[in-house]
């Protein structure tokens, strides 16, 4: 069950994307080379260098375009023991979904959120912060993994992964010029210089003028990759999500949770931002619900999640419509091809115990960072540091001695 | 987390859900802001715990550094009298650095709260740790 659609749609963004790209910068390189010499040579010499650069980027995010990500994220590849249950959900999804197991990433965060990254289903991974799992049950755990595995089979990973190598590039030369012209302008500014002359004036002038069109590009960029991930990709994920676990109320729940946190993510940064399941950038206090611009409402998609009467796409596209008004997000070739899923019942829940659950994130996080737990006999719980010196420890509490396993 | 005084990594202690860091060498504790506040939870008694503590000046004790954010500690009257103990805590108030038996002395005079839940929980945690020092002493 496939959405031929949405990937046919995702391969030919990304490959639009990488000729727009081209294009942009050997403009760019054409202006520079024209603006310190007036000879059409210079300009295709320009061009040259940006053709190179371009082919230098592309290389780059084909071969490690995730990598970055996940090392900008700070993530943390993790075994199966220290979440086994991530784990679990993860290889689950990965069965129902017919997709090898991606990789897994831990990020050490409180803020509950998640990503999937990679160019291909074959080298996907998965991130999720510490945040996630301490808050969400077996079930919600499950409806963001789901929702994340839809975004590797629909193949919205290879785009995002190559828009934000591209955007982190134009914001890296928007920045580098920005800055030129900052400190040359502050140069020659300086009033009574007698050091000023026309060369200065022309090379500012340059400057100037690749400032200022990267300054109007980076935005737009920006804009054109939020726009391109925007509501339709976040709905058919969450579409593909209730039908993977076949309950659409896990991630309904999930999502709720996570709009319920007040906290950013520190790791975040405008690139990353569209990646996550719910945007991760916010106001310090302000409700993650309220953020509409890269990502749908999440009360909306809640809604439409909750409305649905089964777990199929038509499910979901009747949910869509009777919620929202709007036509549905849902390919018609989906649509025509899908069968009925039944609603599955509700796993077991989990008590609720807020000053464990932090506790518990914190546990993962000491994991995730290489400590190791040990419990002594009388009760007290030890996590040992992975570079602690001895290879035994004594309880303060009871004064048992404990060895160390390393 | 390194221990502020010997560097070396700190163990870190739970016990009903609290947190402490804990010197295995030296024996001093470590206790995060982010702990106090939970120890406190349902309480404006960490404000006024933190508030109730005067700067000590012209100790000659030598500063020791945050572990979080490494600047120098400030040295703190924790409870007065015939005895005063003196302990550090970061200017950024990331926590409070007790020496090794600091934490039990204060314990013993019973200031650190009126409703002694923390120092049931704290007593309970290093309770060996008390006795011993309590028999040294």
């Amino acid at each position: 069950m496939l959405m031929w659609e949405q990937i046919r749609a995702n391969k030919r963004n990304s490959i639009l994307l990488l000729v727009l790209m081209a294009a942009v910068l050997s403009f760019i390189g054409w202006i520079i080379g024209m603006a310190f010499v007036s000879d059409p040579m210079a300009g295709t010499l320009g061009i040259v260098i940006a053709i190179g650069l371009w082919i230098i980027m592309v290389i780059v995010s084909f071969a490690g375009g995730d990598q970055i990500f996940l090392a900008a994220s700070k993530a943390v590849p993790v075994t199966k023991n220290v979440h086994p249950q991530l784990f679990n959900v993860v290889e689950e999804m990965a069965i129902a979904a017919q997709l090898p197991m991606p990789k897994v990433y831990i990020i050490v965060d409180p803020a509950p959120n998640a990503f999937a990254t990679g160019r291909s289903p074959q080298t996907a991974s998965i991130a999720v912060t510490a945040g996630l799992l301490g808050r969400l049950n077996r079930d919600e755990l499950q409806g963001v993994v789901a929702h994340e595995m839809s975004h590797i089979l629909h193949r919205d990973i290879l785009f995002v992964t190559l828009a934000g190598v591209m955007l982190g590039t134009i914001t890296l030369i928007s920045h580098v010029f920005l800055r030129g012209m900052f400190y040359s302008s502050m140069g020659s500014g300086r009033r009574y210089s007698s050091r000023s002359n026309s060369g200065g004036g022309q090379a500012q002038l340059v400057l100037m003028i690749i400032a200022l069109i990267a300054a109007i590009l980076a935005p737009l960029m920006a804009t054109l990759l939020y726009f391109a991930l925007s509501r339709r990709r976040e709905y058919l994920a969450d579409a593909g999500g209730a039908r993977l676990t076949r309950y659409p109320e896990g991630l309904a729940s999930a999502l709720e949770k996570i709009s319920q946190n007040t906290k950013p993510l520190a790791v975040a940064n405008k690139v990353t931002a569209p990646m996550y399941i719910a945007n991760p950038l916010q106001e310090e206090g302000m409700k993650l619900s309220d953020m509409t611009s890269t990502h749908p409402p999440i009360s909306e998609r809640i809604k439409v999640l909750r409305a649905m009467a089964g777990a199929s796409f038509a499910d979901y596209s009747n949910a869509f419509r009777k919620a929202t008004n709007h036509s549905t997000p849902i390919p018609a070739s989906a649509l025509k091809s899908d069968e009925a899923v039944d609603i599955r019942q509700a796993g077991e829940k989990k008590a609720v115990d807020v000053k464990r659950q932090s506790r518990d994130v914190g546990d993962i996080m000491w994991r995730t960072n290489g400590y190791h737990f040990l419990t002594c006999a009388c009760g007290l719980k030890m996590k040992i540091p992975p570079n602690f010196k001895s290879d035994k420890v004594k309880c303060p509490r009871c004064g048992r001695i404990s060895a160390v396993q390393s | 987390m390194d221990c502020p005084l010997c560097k070396n990594p700190m163990v870190v202690l739970e016990l009903d859900c609290v947190e402490t860091d804990y010197c295995t060498d030296c024996g001093g504790i470590w206790l995060d802001a982010g702990e106090l506040e939970m120890l406190f939870a349902d309480s404006a008694q960490a404000g006024e715990l933190v508030s109730s503590f005067k700067p000590a000046e012209g100790i000659a004790e030598k500063p020791c550094r945050c572990p979080i954010c490494l600047k120098k500690m400030q040295k703190i009257i924790a409870s007065s009298g015939d005895k005063p103990v003196i302990i550090d805590r970061c200017p950024k108030e990331h926590g409070l650095w007790f020496d090794r038996g600091e934490l039990s002395q204060i314990l013993a005079k019973g200031t650190f709260d009126k409703e002694r839940k923390v120092i049931k929980l704290l007593t309970e945690m290093f309770n060996q740790n008390g006795n011993e020092e309590n028999n040294g002493n």
